[in-house]
């Protein structure tokens, strides 16, 4: 093809051919020292088009697109834009050939404003000074598009996740970019929040945008995309239609033929009490919170973002402030003023953020798995390194961790694996009562389906479990009932079995329970 | 599945890249090679280099810096860091020196000496961790305040004419080797089994990777950093009574700079200021490793400004090194 850039691109955006691809991968490999990560990969991404990369954890998505956006570089095969060979040496390469890319953690600074992070260093200005009017103004421009109207003089740290999310999306249109690259743009996002950012999504690509989007959500995937591409342990199996295939298809195919069978929840019977919070509250977050939980039993925290779901959770282990009410664990009262007296009378806690408030990354994986078990692992103050190996090992076994050895750092680990990690720490410990936090955020659907087994199997053996999720399908099929909150207002209990995503929904966003809820509270309290 | 893929990824490493590996791994073994290539390379040089006088003036020389390096390297561990050390330092040898000459017995000045500088450690730890204080600021200001104590107490003068047995700690000799170098060694020997074997000392390299992580984990991380504190004072106090002892006299501006020194060897010797890395062997090799660049310096008659040069020199580059394998590594 004889013809100058800007031309194709004209073109293409017309274009439905076969052949016209903006970007591609082709026979791409990249391996990370010993490690093959990706063997041969073929993408293609049209213009204008929403493709979804989906795969298993570890099975190449982040490193596709970390090769599209120049943070590592192929070690065989080609990427192409506009069937030219291209080299992205760095995301400044990336940037000036139009890629951006959003990934899964937020890269805002949180004490300037909105307007400052969407512009950064190319903020305008005349002789080296920032013209302040200007800035918002093209910072407001940019956020219209999204119909978001917000003061962007605030400061991100005052804005919920959700618009912060749309902030990182803006800064990365912000640069004119033809390709945007999103990395589970959702995780942070509630059911409704995700809808607006698809309408977003879709406007972008109606004016010719081409978005590549990575989701473990498979719900999302077939909302959103236009063609589906599937990874499997670095290799690309399929590219196809999203209307030409289904979500059971998907699965099967991503863990290799093997389809996962429904945990079963009904095998357990939930024996004597184990905790029962009655009248708890704390000024400003949660009011008159009652409740009771048997051992062998799983219940569900369900609630929108800022339902206040997690400082109730959190004040169970110790982490809250200002507690009124009462807190019987095993019979006796407690109110535990920190985490370590919440351990020592038998609780577990697994944080929300794995890697920023649960695992040492830079740290072996043995460490991480007996950093709260120390002592179990020592005598006369004394570490035993060989019993810490040994229960490290088994635990990776146990929970079949993708990693070569227990002295692998925990960040060379996917996020599926580091989940596992995690709970591993505390299930080490062999809490009384377990709290987990979003237990498989960020999770592929193969980790995922161990982790609810493992999470059966210990409640069948008598562990009391407390599960928060945003993933209102998880809690549904995990948990045995489910208490929904709504602005730190305990608004309804119901049975996970009887109960829908839908009423779910209606509960956590406040609307009235539906009238073949609210007996059933009566019932059991 | 995936397992297969990574075994014919990974193809067995040969002993020779192993040996290779670990040693740009463990600084230890890279510093212990530079100190014996200095030491070889020196004794062609000159002739003074291998001398039992120079051998014990260099031992001897930098066990203030080796005696204190072990609580700043606990610290950087932990993710802070003291710079009131030197300051310290200083004030517990006046103290003691004063007390001396009140009439107190030795073991009893020395105690208060002790406590000093445990009392120092107690206000950083304090500051830090009580009222979240960057370590920086809150030791920088009892930094000059230990000085300030120091000078007040002495009007700026040096205290001699100490009780003649008081110099025996600071003189005395084990089959030739000073007292204070067995000390210093035994110490170092002894907190660098500590740091890797005791649960206690596990939960600073935590408590320095990830703090919340740490809290979250059930770790008591503000009386872990109160502690590695307190001990890092004691440490300092500890040195400036042996200083007191060694030079029999309590000087108030002794160790002026030294917390720095002592920040610079334990990075050489693979302390960060990240937080989560570091040994006790590690950092006292750094020690070693300074103190025999600047004798080398000094017997080659390299001026002392030189010296300083020199010794910027090689922490930029150790820390450049280790940089450098980091990012080759990922």
């Amino acid at each position: 093809m004889k013809m100058t850039m800007n031309r194709v691109s004209e073109e293409n955006t017309g274009l439905s051919a076969e052949h016209a691809s903006l970007i591609s991968l082709r026979s791409v490999s990249k391996s990370f020292g010993h490690n093959l990560v990706l063997d041969g990969i073929d993408f293609s991404l049209k213009p204008g088009e929403i493709q979804a990369l989906v795969g298993e954890n570890g099975a190449g998505k982040s490193t596709c697109l970390g090769l599209l956006y120049g943070l590592h570089q192929p070690s065989s095969g080609q990427i192409t834009l506009n069937d030219k060979p291209v080299r992205i040496n760095n995301t400044a390469d990336a940037q000036s050939l139009g890629i951006s890319c959003v990934f899964q953690e937020l890269s805002l600074a949180g004490s300037l404003s909105v307007a400052e992070n969407i512009f950064v260093s190319r903020a305008p200005s005349r002789l080296g000074i920032v013209r302040w009017a200007e800035l918002r103004r093209r910072a407001e421009n940019l956020l219209a598009q999204f119909d978001l109207s917000l003061d962007v003089s605030r400061s991100v740290d005052s804005l919920p996740v959700s618009t912060q999310q749309i902030v990182e999306i803006a800064k990365a249109i912000s640069l004119d970019a033809r390709i945007l690259l999103l990395d589970e743009p959702t995780s942070a996002l509630t059911p409704d929040e995700v809808k607006t950012l698809f309408i977003v999504l879709r406007k972008l690509a109606d004016k010719g945008i081409s978005i590549v989007y990575v989701s473990h959500h498979l719900s999302e995937v077939f909302a959103i995309s236009d063609r589906i591409t599937e990874l499997r342990d670095g290799r690309s199996i399929s590219t196809c239609k999203t209307s030409e295939t289904n979500q059971a298809k998907l699965v099967s195919e991503m863990l290799g033929g093997s389809h996962p069978t429904q945990a079963a929840t009904s095998a357990r019977s939930a024996t004597s009490e184990i905790l029962r919070v009655e009248n708890l509250s704390s000024t400003g977050k949660f009011d008159n919170i009652s409740f009771s939980l048997k051992r062998g039993e799983i219940l569900g925290f369900a609630g929108l973002l800022g339902s206040r779901r997690s400082d109730i959770v959190r004040s169970l282990a110790g982490l809250g402030k200002g507690l009124t009410g009462h807190i019987e664990l095993n019979g006796s009262n407690n109110q535990f003023r920190t985490i370590r007296q919440a351990m020592a009378a038998g609780v577990g806690y697994v944080p929300e953020e794995r890697k920023t408030d649960g695992l040492f990354l830079s740290f072996p994986l043995s460490a991480n798995l007996v950093a709260s078990s120390l002592g179990k692992h020592s005598t006369l103050g004394i570490v035993n390194q060989r019993s810490i190996r040994d229960a490290s090992q088994s635990a990776i076994d146990a929970f079949k961790v993708k990693a070569q050895s227990t002295e692998d750092t925990a960040s060379s680990l996917s996020g599926g694996n580091q989940q596992k990690i995690l709970l591993s720490k505390w299930l080490e410990r062999d809490p009384e009562l377990l709290i987990i936090e979003e237990p498989t955020k960020g999770v592929d659907v193969g980790a995922k389906f161990q982790i609810h087994e493992e999470l059966h199997r210990r409640a069948s053996n008598g562990m009391a479990i407390i599960i928060v999720s945003s993933d209102f399908p998880e809690l549904l099929s995990l948990c045995d009932r489910i208490l929904v909150i709504h602005e730190g207002i305990l608004i309804g209990e119901v049975v996970a079995e009887n109960a829908t995503e839908d009423e779910l929904l209606h509960m956590a966003a406040g609307l009235l329970p539906a009238p073949t809820i609210l007996p059933a509270q009566g019932e059991r309290l | 599945m995936s397992l297969a893929i990574k075994s014919q990824l990974s193809p067995v490493e040969t002993i020779t890249q192993k040996i290779i590996r670990k040693f740009v791994d463990t600084r230890e073994l890279t510093l212990l090679v530079l100190i014996l290539l200095i030491v070889v390379v020196m004794s062609y040089m000159s002739p003074y280099f291998l001398s039992l006088a120079n051998f014990r003036a260099v031992s001897v020389g930098m066990t203030p810096i080796a005696i204190i390096v072990i609580g700043m390297a606990i610290l950087l561990a932990s993710g802070g860091f003291d710079l009131s050390v030197g300051s310290v330092m200083a004030l517990s040898s006046t103290i003691v020196a004063m007390l001396l000459l009140e009439g107190l017995s030795i073991p009893a000045a020395i105690a208060v000496g002790l406590l000093v500088g445990a009392v120092a450690g107690l206000v950083n730890g304090l500051l830090v961790t009580g009222l979240g204080i960057n370590p920086l600021v809150a030791t920088l200001g009892t930094m000059s305040i230990a000085r300030g104590i120091a000078l007040v107490l002495t009007e700026g003068f040096s205290i001699s004419s100490l009780p003649t047995e008081f110099a025996w700690i600071g003189k005395a000799s084990f089959m030739g080797i000073p007292a204070l170098v067995v000390l210093t060694l035994s110490l170092i020997l002894i907190f660098d089994l500590a740091v890797r074997h005791t649960r206690f000392f596990r939960q600073v390299y935590f408590i320095g990777a990830n703090e919340k992580a740490a809290m979250l984990s059930g770790i008591n991380v503000n009386r872990v950093r109160i502690i590695a504190y307190v001990l890092t004072g004691m440490l300092a106090a500890l040195a400036g009574v042996l200083l007191a002892s060694r030079l029999m006299s309590g000087t108030p501006t002794a160790g002026n700079g030294l917390e720095l020194q002592v920040l610079a060897a334990a990075v050489i010797g693979g302390s960060s200021l990240r937080g989560g890395e570091g040994t006790i062997l590690g950092a006292f090799l750094g020690v070693v490793f300074v103190a025999l660049i600047n004798n080398s310096m000094t017997m080659l008659a390299v001026s002392i400004y030189w010296q300083m040069i020199v010794i910027g020199m090689v922490l930029v580059s150790a820390v450049a090194l280790d940089m450098l394998i980091r990012q080759t590594r990922t």
